[in-house]
């Protein structure tokens, strides 16, 4: 088992031993370290240590699980000139993420319609296994134009409105995208896909505010207490996959040419500065991109199924976009270590940016708050929205936790839905649910999950993200 | 396979594949008399996890030719060119004959149906089949691998 050391409440250290190059730091309670414990993720986080180049720990936010490579719910940054990029640090879905819009309307007024509504959106935005679109697909010019713009070919293209795009992470656009590292294959698979949710814990959730921890934050949020919200997640879809399967064959062959010693195949690499990393990189981008476009585009519809709905036109909706945040994503970001400015590659593997009031990436609206993170819960339970702090950005490069993480496998969890509805005994909670097939929706169960506001406390405590307020579920589409 | 066959019946020594535990994502054994048995056996494991598996008509056929660095990385591959298939098309196949396996490149055919929501039930989708923990070993008369996937 791997060694820990308890640092205080909320900090576990991994000596470093062996082969690590640093130590590893996890943060969680004590009460969630059995759990922890249970599966191989720490040795994931002590794998991680022992890439080249990594700076500062490895990281493990308190929603750790065991991944592929490197854990989910893992932090780590590497040197531009002698550190790595890693496919495997990200993910195959490439800036799977969160996105949080508000409305202008209170709890009872949509209390008539909020299986109507659901149905709307279920059949507004396709989900589930194998979901696409029929009413286009994208081709050549505009296919590249998606890749490079993200979020911005979107608006551009009349979903959505200008304002979006400063409150998007990144501006809905990650620069250096070069459609043409991007495969045939990827395109294929990505080419009907935009616009669609996808399956297994995707969703778009109806919720209201249900309490305010920091009423000031809220308010600068545009937050307030039982206040209709809703919350898109998902990401790059096939491409995504695609092009994370592509580049992992192109790191298992560079890590042997440039001599990297790897304890997991998962983790294959390259130096940031090969060929290699940066086409990466730039593929990686484009792909960050369509998924921005594609939570754009679902954003899009959101709004048309309130306004059908509800008859009500965009101003009276409100439906703003507090923000959109990236979880699987790997970010070149000016950091200060040990005093100085450096340029580093952050690996976020399920981990969400948490950066704080002032920083020059946040948007102008919340450059006084910090940067706001949003931590979906599963889908019985409820949401938290956060802000970024000093603490995060000078102790984990800005980075915070990004959901629940599961505590059942989903074979365990279709056991325990088994001989009941899920379905129904969510109704009876106040909760309307879509899916496209009952497997994701046993799979999905709350029991599944940890408690996501244990996951929040922790990182609450341990400063590295700020509480605001809860969100509850009122209507759900799963995948 | 039913569930009450198999309580009366004694338990086949290997099943073609199973789900073992692995709390994010999904784990496969497979298992397989041959290596290409094994192949197959991944591939109907692949289809049975998206969708019921007997609701697949055998409509559409699809030939596959594959090479890899070596032979787990072929099985990874393997899978996620029928997730290809999937992605693009629609397709997934319910017979898979393995016509060739030579070291790491494969042949082979898949005969199948178009996936449609109507008529197939969405069971659970699968991003990709992953190089963690992979393996393929000899055990008893046959061969098992075990595959991680992301979900």
């Amino acid at each position: 088992m791997v060694k820990l050391r308890q640092i205080d409440d909320y900090r576990w250290e991994i000596p470093r031993e062996g082969k690590m190059r640093t130590r590893g730091l996890v943060f969680c309670s004590k009460e969630m370290l059995p759990s922890i414990q249970e599966d191989q993720s720490l040795q994931q986080v002590a794998n991680v240590a022992t890439l080249p180049g990594i700076v500062g720990p490895s990281m493990a936010m308190p929603d750790i699980h065991w991944g592929y490579g490197f854990a989910i719910g893992g932090v780590a940054a590497f040197d531009l000139t002698d550190g790595i990029v890693s496919p495997g640090g990200v993910g195959y879905d490439i800036n799977c993420g969160v996105r949080l819009l508000r409305t202008k309307l209170r709890r009872d007024q949509v209390e008539c319609c909020i299986e109507d509504l659901v149905n709307t959106l279920f059949s507004n935005i396709p989900s589930g296994v194998g979901s696409r679109r029929q009413d286009f697909k994208l081709t050549g010019a505009t296919f590249k134009k998606v890749l490079k713009d993200g979020a911005r070919w979107a608006v551009k293209d009349g979903f959505g409105e200008a304002s979006d795009l400063a409150h998007i992470e990144a501006g809905g656009r990650i620069d250096g995208a070069d459609p043409d590292l991007v495969s045939e294959f990827a395109m294929n698979r990505g080419k009907d896909q935009l616009g669609t949710l996808g399956s297994g814990n995707h969703f778009v959730e109806v919720g209201y505010v249900d309490e305010i921890f920091d009423a000031p934050l809220a308010a600068q949020l545009g937050l307030f207490e039982n206040q209709i919200t809703a919350i898109v997640h998902t990401g790059s879809r096939g491409l995504g996959h695609q092009v994370c399967e592509d580049y992992i064959k192109v790191m298992l062959k560079a890590s042997a040419k440039y001599g990297i010693e790897l304890p997991d195949r998962q983790l294959c690499c390259a130096p940031i500065s090969s060929p290699e990393g940066k086409n990466y990189l730039a593929a990686m981008a484009g792909a960050a991109n369509f998924a921005f476009a594609n939570r754009q585009m679902i954003t899009h519809w959101v709004r048309q199924s309130f306004e059908h709905v509800y008859q009500m036109g965009p101003r009276d909706l409100g439906l703003d976009l507090v923000y959109d945040v990236a979880h699987n994503i790997a970010k070149i970001e000016t950091h200060t270590v040990d005093g100085t400015p450096r340029k580093l590659c952050i690996h976020r593997k399920g981990a969400t940016r948490a950066f704080p009031p002032g920083h020059p990436e946040v948007p102008e609206a919340y450059r006084a708050t910090g940067q706001p993170v949003l931590i979906p819960g599963d889908m019985g339970r409820y949401s938290f929205v956060l802000v970024g702090t000093q603490k995060a950005l000078e102790e984990t490069f800005g980075s915070t936790c990004h959901g629940a993480g599961r505590k059942m496998s989903r074979h365990m969890a279709k056991k325990a839905a088994k001989g009941r509805f899920i379905v129904k005994e969510l109704a009876e909670k106040g909760i309307i649910v879509r899916g496209a097939g009952r497997a994701t929706i046993d799979e999905e169960i709350s029991e599944a999950y940890k408690d996501v506001a244990g996951v929040v406390e922790v990182v609450h405590n341990a400063g590295i993200a700020k509480k605001v307020a809860r969100l509850k579920p009122l209507g759900v589409i799963k995948g | 396979m039913n569930s009450k066959n198999a309580a009366a019946a004694p338990r086949p020594r290997h099943r073609p594949y199973r789900q073992i535990p692995h709390t994010a994502d999904l784990a496969w054994r497979l298992w397989g008399e041959s290596l290409p048995k094994l192949f197959e056996n991944a591939g109907r494991a692949l289809s049975a996890t998206l969708t019921d598996l007997r609701s697949l008509r055998r409509a559409e056929v699809r030939q596959v030719s594959l090479t890899s660095s070596d032979q787990e990385a072929l099985l990874v591959d393997w899978l996620n060119h029928l997730l290809y298939l999937f992605d693009t098309d629609g397709f997934l196949g319910r017979d898979f004959e393995i016509a060739s396996l030579n070291g790491a490149s494969l042949t082979a055919k898949v005969t199948g149906d178009i996936f449609d929501a109507s008529r197939h039930p969405s069971k659970t989708g699968i991003k990709a089949a992953t190089y963690h923990h992979l393996e393929i070993v000899p055990e008893d008369e046959g061969w098992r691998a075990t595959v991680v996937l992301d979900l």
